[in-house]
């Protein structure tokens, strides 16, 4: 029984950050130019729980990473789009690494 | 209605599907430098502050030479910026906007510093591909009114990521009124931006230099 007690507890220990979202996927309407798509960059990188940002326009997509355990409000992440002069037409909350999502809109890491 | 009305009119029915483009105000906690040559006729620099994505608050100096009389104006002028409305659409973004300001004007042609007001509006269409703008600009004085009306459309040969070189060629039209210059006045420009860093340069159909820089940061 000792094993599985142990392997309890560890899966309890790991879990909270498990669950957790590592990343914000948010669809976004406007988003055409790099120029004026700067904004946004800027506006997510000043949050506390942000490690990184990817935007890309083909994909309409603006994915923020996510510090372990941490998480953006939906209200606060629209609010920061809207300041930025873009509409967000939808969020989602994955695990996909912000790696794996900037290769997958064919970006290379500045 | 005269033919260079209709042109006008003409242009403004081709862009009007979307309406509105390029930006007196950036984003929130935005600031915006800008440059421009224009063909040694006008040349103006810019800056302003945006608070919120609406609106933004600057100031800015313009000076014209007549190609007309020997007549040259020198305006410094602080502005308000305001949005009135951005359509954000899935693939496009269209915006109108409006300004007013004031400021003081020397000149050749008049003693001393006289108090100008400053209006103007923009409507602008963009995709990744293509590119539309209207703008009016006025300065007025008791010596003077200039007023200085472009449209451009613009064309991109590939649709830019975030992270790259954005290109676009660029035509030009501008009509000033005021005795600055007869006739409308075309240009070609390459533009190149990224970043906040954007930059374009191009020909008019007189064969002198039109320029712009503009830093967003």
């Amino acid at each position: 029984m000792k094993p599985y007690r142990v392997l309890f507890t560890a899966l309890l220990a790991i879990s909270p950050s498990a669950v957790r979202a590592a990343t914000i996927e948010m669809h976004v309407n406007g988003l055409v130019c790099a120029f004026c798509a700067q904004g946004i960059e800027k506006k997510l990188r000043k949050f506390p729980a942000t490690v990184d940002v990817v935007v890309s326009l083909e994909q309409r997509l603006v994915a923020v990473a996510l510090k372990d355990g941490q998480d953006i409000p939906d209200a606060e992440l629209r609010r920061a789009l809207t300041n930025a002069g873009y509409t967000v037409t939808a969020i989602e909350r994955n695990d996909t690494p912000i790696g794996a999502i900037r290769s997958r809109v064919g970006q290379a890491k500045p | 209605m005269t033919q260079r009305s209709r042109v006008l009119a003409g242009a403004l029915v081709l862009i009007a599907p979307g309406l509105a483009l390029a930006k007196p105000i950036a984003f929130a906690d935005g600031t915006t430098e800008m440059l421009e040559y224009g063909a040694g006729t006008m040349t103006e620099a810019q800056a302003f502050y945006a608070p919120e994505y609406n609106y933004s608050v600057g100031g800015g100096h313009a000076e014209f030479d007549s190609a007309i009389t020997p007549e040259t104006v020198r305006i410094t002028y602080a502005r308000f910026n305001y949005l009135v409305h951005r359509w954000n659409l899935e693939s496009a973004q269209a915006n109108v906007y409006v300004w007013g300001g004031a400021g003081g004007a020397t000149g050749n042609t008049f003693n001393g510093t006289e108090a100008t007001v400053n209006a103007g509006g923009q409507a602008d269409y963009e995709t990744r591909r293509v590119y539309a703008s209207l703008k009016t600009d006025l300065q007025r004085a008791s010596p003077f009114s200039i007023r200085v009306d472009t449209l451009q459309l613009g064309i991109a040969p590939y649709e830019h990521e975030y992270n790259q070189i954005a290109t676009w060629f660029v035509v030009q039209a501008r009509e000033y009124t005021g005795e600055i210059q007869h006739g409308i006045e075309s240009a070609f420009l390459v533009r190149f931006f990224k970043g906040g860093t954007w930059i374009e340069a191009g020909v008019t159909n007189g064969g002198k230099l039109q320029a712009m820089a503009m830093y967003n940061f």
